[in-house]
């Protein structure tokens, strides 16, 4: 049996989800024994064209030509999936004050300006995808584990636990209990709770847990902060799925 | 006659059971002792995929923990029995047997409900030694504790524990907690409002074991690893079976079987409720519900009724 | 100390294909036999065993050979899942693992000298062809038995072979959902079915294999019948991860589908919350 095709490609983004898979290192090597990268613009020189069996999309497309692009590939590939939050919620291009940017565009452009870009979206909004890899930026152990899961023939599973397992593992103080704000109880784990472990609170990069009880949350957070700060730490990541 | 240690003196003892023994303070870590015998994630099978050869993996060391307080001692002993019966779990024992459990307690103790050896502070600078069993006797250096017929000995009161006295009663909880659900107590649908299905106070709890098993293959496809890693009754999937039945669609189900398991199943399986009131759920839950609060409520109405 | 979780190695001797996605596989000890109990059987009717197939996980699945070969047991899979499509993909000569036989099965000492109704749908089939064996073979212990089994379609009934072989000692009655043209059976779990059915119902039990048709079969068929609660047994099905009562995943109530289960009386399961 030959092996399955591998090819990854990106829309607007930081391509900091790609600089994972490449610290990834000597496993790219062992994971090359087993599948061909035959297309990947900033880890290799020779790139083929498609069909392939699995493509791998970073970012998001906020383009016509980069929507095109994307339906294209879907058509071309038997297995796509989303790499990290741009790709999988729309990630930080899709943080706009919408309202501020067409001030902006009268501002700088003038009252005739057409604007060329479309609003940022999950790559879901346009095509069907298979599976999400989370994260801003991913894990690279959580590109391995569902590369390997394809491998042998399973259907990935998402997590199906809170960032606070992992929180808990890493030893950390509860930031609810110490009345900062955090989306960690909604949020899907995989992280390793490594912003919390850092100082940082949990954004809610890895999106909602299945079965989140977002609403619930609200109210221990409405107690914590203001309307304009929850509102804050949704636009991240989770301004789709407060409501 | 009691044996006794000089507050100071602790520590120089610990550094020589230290050739025999990891010696780990569980004293401010966050998930409770069982994670050294029931770790958060391990493997317990390798099976090469070439050769077709099973492996069981001993990750077995010997371990001496250091435990503060006289609920988790107690947990410990709990645990011990839940994982003996009805059949003993080998992964649990693999590790557990090679342990010894040292309680060193800074309140007066009237019987240490677990532990091998429980060092008890009898004043600012001594503790007496209860020894429990062989495994404690043999951590016992002469050159560190000495014999005395009537040491000094101050009352250090333990903090009062309502929910403790409860426990005694662990039938009444029982009959309470099931009454509650079949009679639709409001406290419920409260507390689905409520609770997060984090699944943090399953982690904390000294006596939580639910687990999940799962394959896991290497990346070269060379070798397989069969892992259990724990899981939380909160959550979803945890009683959804492969054709997408779920037997507890919803938060409230799974928020009340957590208490289910505690206080009822438990409680008919072996003659006690699963908790020892240390109220590591509470001070642990984001959602700040109290547990042993829901208890009174229930047991209050209950009796009520 | 054992080691509860650790399976033993079976070959794969038998491969049948039942319909288009049920296989039937039967598994044969590395080295000698299963090992027989003091009843002179290998398992009791209604018991499992958590069949592992290294790199895709472990299952629970109802043997469905007669609890009196000691050579093999035999499991139907039905393609589902990961692990049970990667089953599906192995041939003749594989190697599998198993752990088990689990749970307690069908209570057959309570159950002989009665009538015997048992009820089962699709998939649900092994727990009962196991316990028509254990009756075929002690037939002379029991009284008027009777075995429906009901599909979708009449190519969905598993284990055709064995229901012709089984109705010439017991009563076999088959009803589909959607009959085609040669369809002669029922069609439902239906009411008239019990007009085939004479049974003392003071003195019979039934056994069913959840969940699917239990319900219609309570309705249409046992309780006219008027079989009580506590002699009607079910095969439970749940979330199974360990097999030996720690995991907490198969819990009805205050019972464990995998030590005190699977097989409940209807009373039992009836006033479980969950």
């Amino acid at each position: 049996m030959s092996k399955p095709k591998i090819a990854i490609f990106e829309f607007t983004d930081c391509e900091g989800c790609e600089v994972e898979i490449v610290s990834l290192r000597e496993k790219l090597l062992v994971l090359e024994k087993r599948v061909d990268i035959v297309n990947w613009r900033l880890g290799q020189e020779n790139n083929q064209p498609g069909p392939y069996d699995v493509t791998i999309i970073e970012g998001t497309p906020i383009t016509q030509d980069e929507v095109d692009r994307l339906k294209k590939l879907r058509e071309e590939s038997k297995v796509l999936i989303g790499l990290g939050a741009c790709a999988c919620l729309g990630g930080i291009p899709a943080i706009i004050d919408t309202k501020k940017r067409k001030e902006f565009y009268k501002k700088i452009y003038g009252e005739k300006y057409k604007p060329r870009g479309i609003d940022a979206m999950p790559l879901a909004a346009y095509v069907k995808v298979d599976f999400l890899i989370h994260g801003c930026p991913v894990n690279n152990q959580e590109v391995v584990r569902i590369i390997s899961e394809l491998l042998a023939g399973r259907t990935p599973q998402y997590r199906g636990y809170s960032v606070c397992f992992e929180c808990k593992q890493a030893g950390n103080e509860c930031r609810l209990l110490n009345k900062k704000p955090c989306l960690g109880p909604i949020t899907q784990g995989g992280c390793n709770a490594v912003c919390i472990s850092g100082g940082s609170p949990c954004y809610g990069c890895f999106g909602n847990r299945e079965g989140a009880e977002v609403k619930n949350l609200l109210k221990i957070l409405n107690k914590i902060t203001d309307q304009k700060e929850i509102d804050r730490y949704f636009s991240m990541f989770l301004n789709r799925t407060k409501n | 006659m009691e044996l006794i240690i000089e507050k100071k003196k602790i520590k120089e003892w610990l550094v020589v059971l230290g050739k025999d023994f990891k010696v780990v303070d569980t004293r401010k870590k966050v998930l409770p002792p069982k994670q050294y015998f029931f770790p958060v994630k391990e493997d317990l099978f390798s099976f090469d995929l070439k050769s077709k050869k099973l492996k069981t993996i001993d990750q077995s060391e010997n371990i001496l923990l250091l435990i503060s307080s006289l609920n988790k001692l107690e947990a410990m002993t709990q645990l011990d029995e839940i994982m003996e019966k009805p059949q003993k779990d080998f992964f649990y024992w693999q590790k557990r047997d090679k342990s010894v459990l040292v309680g060193i307690v800074d309140e007066s103790i009237k019987v240490p409900y677990g532990g091998d050896l429980v060092l008890e502070k009898i004043n600012q600078k001594e503790y007496r030694t209860w020894v429990l069993n062989s495994k404690g006797r043999n951590l016992l250096k002469d050159k560190f504790f000495k014999k005395v017929l009537k040491p000094r000995t101050i009352n250090y009161p333990s903090k009062p524990n309502i929910f403790k006295e409860k426990l005694l009663d662990s039938e009444l909880l029982a009959e309470a907690v099931e009454w509650s659900w079949q009679s639709n107590h409001k406290i419920w649908n409260e507390l689905a409002e409520k609770c997060l299905g984090c699944g943090i106070c399953t982690y904390v709890c000294p006596l939580c074991h639910c687990f999940s098993m799962e394959d896991q293959v290497s990346l070269d496809n060379s070798k397989c690893f069969r892992c259990r890693q724990w899981d939380a009754c909160t959550l979803p999937r945890f009683s959804q079976i492969a054709g997408g039945h779920n037997f507890h669609k919803t938060i409230k189900e799974r928020y009340y079987n957590w208490y289910y398991h505690k206080f009822v199943r438990a409680y008919r399986q072996y003659g006690k409720a699963q908790c020892v009131a240390c109220g590591a759920c509470k001070d642990n839950c984001p959602a700040g519900i109290k547990i042993g609060e829901v208890l009174k409520e229930i047991v209050k109405d209950y009796k009520k009724r | 100390m054992k080691n509860i979780y650790k399976p033993f190695k079976v070959e794969i001797v038998k491969i049948e294909e039942h319909s288009s996605d049920v296989k039937l596989f039967r598994l044969q000890k590395e080295k000698g036999h299963f090992s027989v109990n003091d009843q002179g059987i290998v398992f009791n009717p209604g018991q499992f065993v958590l069949v592992s197939n290294f790199g895709y996980g472990e299952a629970p699945f109802g043997i469905a050979s007669s609890p009196f070969e000691a050579r093999y047991v035999d499991i139907l899979v039905r393609r589902a899942g990961c692990l049970t499509k990667a089953l599906h993909q192995l041939k003749k000569g594989d190697q599998l693992f198993l752990r088990g036989p689990y749970g307690n099965g069908f209570p057959i000492d309570f159950m002989s000298g009665k009538d015997v109704i048992m009820v089962t749908g699709g998939c649900g089939i092994p727990p009962m062809a196991a316990l028509t064996e254990y009756i075929i073979e002690k037939k002379w212990k029991f009284g008027r038995v009777y075995l429906i089994y009901g599909a979708r379609t009449p190519a969905d009934l598993l284990m055709k072979d064995n229901l012709e072989k089984w109705d010439k000692d017991i009563k076999v009655i088959l009803t589909v959902d959607q009959p085609d043209k040669n369809w002669k059976g029922h069609v439902g779990m239906v009411s008239k079915i019990v007009k085939e059915i004479k049974v003392d119902p003071l003195d019979a039990v039934a056994a069913m294999c959840g969940p699917g048709p239990m319900m219609d079969a309570l309705e249409y068929i046992l309780r006219p019948l008027g079989v009580s609660d506590r002699r009607i047994f079910v095969n439970m099905e749940r979330k199974m991860q360990c097999g030996v009562g720690k995991c907490q995943h198969c819990t009805v109530g205050d019972k464990f589908v995998c030590q005190d289960g699977p097989v409940f009386n209807f009373d039992e399961i009836d006033k479980a919350w969950d």
